[in-house]
């Protein structure tokens, strides 16, 4: 059964589709690279995935559970098993890292409990999370403030916090976008082993190509909303590529 | 030119109240035994009693600084009542409260609305009002001196509150319902924490202000440094109500200075 599975989605923003009769199936385990120009709907898509924008047509499903269909307790349930890294981290800065990461558990604890273990966690709890954040690389921030943290820091406590969930998938928005070139590849590096070393299925939008190819063996072009292709890395000509963002020049040329 | 209009209304406005009250300045000019009293009073402000100018002569220092605690322990008390009552109806006054849960839909106009009208009625009437309607039915009584200052003091809260909720950044309580996390969960994990900081901040802000009424319903007879300005006053004991003032002076510039520099560290860390 396909992880992911979109048949003929649209979304509308103001009248105007974001995701334009998408369709595509993906398998657990896979590893995807989203490529396309901004605006082409590509964190649209991810989030689809979520259950976090309705579809204005066609269907999403989700290990074969179709998003529409579902009752808010079973979205929960989707959602705590997709882990999900936003462009801008989406932290509590003014919390130390250790709250931070625990509360990406809180898709699967009741309230009374996600109080217990968020404001009072438990050392074997603090030592998975120490466990985490040494394979994202920040070990020794556990106990800080999130504010305290650099741009690439932040990102490493939002990958812990979704990997905390215990998660089946991991979407990943731009997550090279917010940090400077010399890390982008750290970062691609580290989400493509951690997905390969968990077997989790990994979804990631990105700008950069080189990266892309270099460590998504699949990848999905998306330009205005469209699905321009879907195919192996090793299958990709330049040409397109080309296509993908020669368009959006000469249409930059027709705005200016 | 719309702004001259609007100058003008605004200068209109503040001379027609000026005449319906019929102000004049020359009513500023005491006659000469007012003049008298009023020499005598500011004269005092140089040469504050330590010694009360009763009888008695007792030492007046240990007076002040018992009454300077009272008042610190009224507005405490005051305070703390309206942080709990200004936080559950802050949480009720707020739209993102609201919003999280969608199968409140049908209530959340009454409850949303009734509890803006609360708050704004109980914000609406001072706390020296409260004090009198209270004290006529509970007597001189501290419990009631105490919900008289909290009360509005937890509408004011209530309202800071709801609108610091509705302000906060919500991006990782958004993230966290991604992740899952149920709308109460969300709303305390994701959001609540990021705007205590500013709630903390504000709170401090008021006890200042609750210094101040908790000296005010001295006046009342409760035992704060009202109760010895209003005495000494009404005694013509000028400089010793001087000291009592100094005192108050002291004790509220010391507390702004100290939830100032507490107010600092909680928004700017």
């Amino acid at each position: 059964m396909a992880r992911f599975l979109l048949r003929n989605v649209s979304v509308l923003f103001h009248g105007i589709a974001a995701v334009h009769e998408a369709s595509l199936s993906i398998q657990p385990g896979e590893l995807v690279g989203i490529v396309g120009p901004s605006g082409a709907g590509k964190t649209t898509l991810l989030r689809l995935l979520l259950g976090a924008i309705r579809s204005a047509s066609g269907s999403v499903a989700v290990d074969g559970r179709d998003l529409d269909t579902l009752s808010g307790r079973e979205l929960r349930r989707v959602r705590a098993e997709t882990g999900f890294v936003h462009q801008d981290h989406r932290l509590v800065p003014n919390q130390r890292v250790l709250t931070n990461v625990l509360a990406g558990r809180l898709g699967r604890w009741s309230f009374p409990r996600a109080l217990r273990e968020v404001y009072w966690p438990r050392r074997r709890e603090v030592e998975t999370i120490h466990r985490l954040l040494e394979r994202t690389g920040i070990p020794e921030k556990l106990f800080q403030r999130v504010d305290s943290l650099s741009g690439g820091q932040q990102q490493r406590v939002a990958i812990a916090r979704a990997l905390y969930q215990r998660p089946r998938s991991l979407l990943a928005d731009e997550p090279v976008s917010s940090v400077d070139p010399a890390r982008a590849r750290d970062t691609i590096a580290l989400l493509s082993r951690i997905a390969r070393e968990e077997g989790l299925t990994l979804c990631v939008s990105l700008h950069n190509l080189e990266l892309a190819r270099e460590y998504f063996p699949r990848l999905i072009g998306m330009r205005h909303g469209h699905i321009t292709f879907d195919m192996r890395t090793d299958e990709l000509g330049d040409d397109h590529f080309e296509e993908l963002y020669r368009l959006t020049a000469a249409e930059m040329m027709q705005d200016a | 030119m719309r702004r001259s209009i609007f100058l003008a209304a605004i200068v209109g406005a503040g001379l027609l109240a000026a005449w319906h009250l019929g102000l004049s300045p020359g009513e500023l000019v005491p006659d000469r035994s007012r003049w008298v009293l009023l020499r005598r009073f500011l004269v005092a402000a140089l040469t504050p009693a330590l010694r009360s100018q009763s009888e008695l002569g007792t030492s007046v220092l240990p007076r002040a600084w018992e009454a300077a605690v009272h008042t610190v322990v009224f507005a405490t008390a005051a305070i703390s009542l309206s942080v709990v009552a200004g936080s559950v109806l802050g949480v009720l006054a707020s739209e993102r409260w609201w919003r999280l849960f969608p199968a409140t839909r049908a209530l959340r106009p009454v409850l949303f609305g009734a509890t803006r009208v609360l708050i704004g009625f109980m914000r609406s009437i001072h706390e020296i009002l409260w004090a009198i309607v209270l004290l006529a039915a509970f007597g001189l009584n501290t419990v009631a001196a105490v919900i008289a200052i909290s009360i509005p003091y937890a509408g004011t809260l209530a309202k800071i509150f709801s609108e610091i909720l509705d302000e906060t950044e919500d991006d990782a309580a958004e993230a966290l319902r991604f992740a899952g996390a149920g709308s109460l969960a969300t709303f305390v994990f994701g959001l609540v924490p990021r705007a205590l900081p500013d709630m903390g901040a504000y709170t401090f802000y008021r006890f200042e202000c609750a210094l101040r009424s908790a000296a005010i319903l001295g006046f009342f007879g409760f035992p704060t440094l009202g109760k010895l300005i209003y005495e000494s006053f009404g005694e013509l004991y000028f400089r010793e109500a001087w000291t009592y003032l100094y005192a108050l002076f002291v004790l509220i510039v010391a507390v702004e200075w100290w939830s100032g520099a507490l107010r600092q560290r909680l928004t700017v860390a």
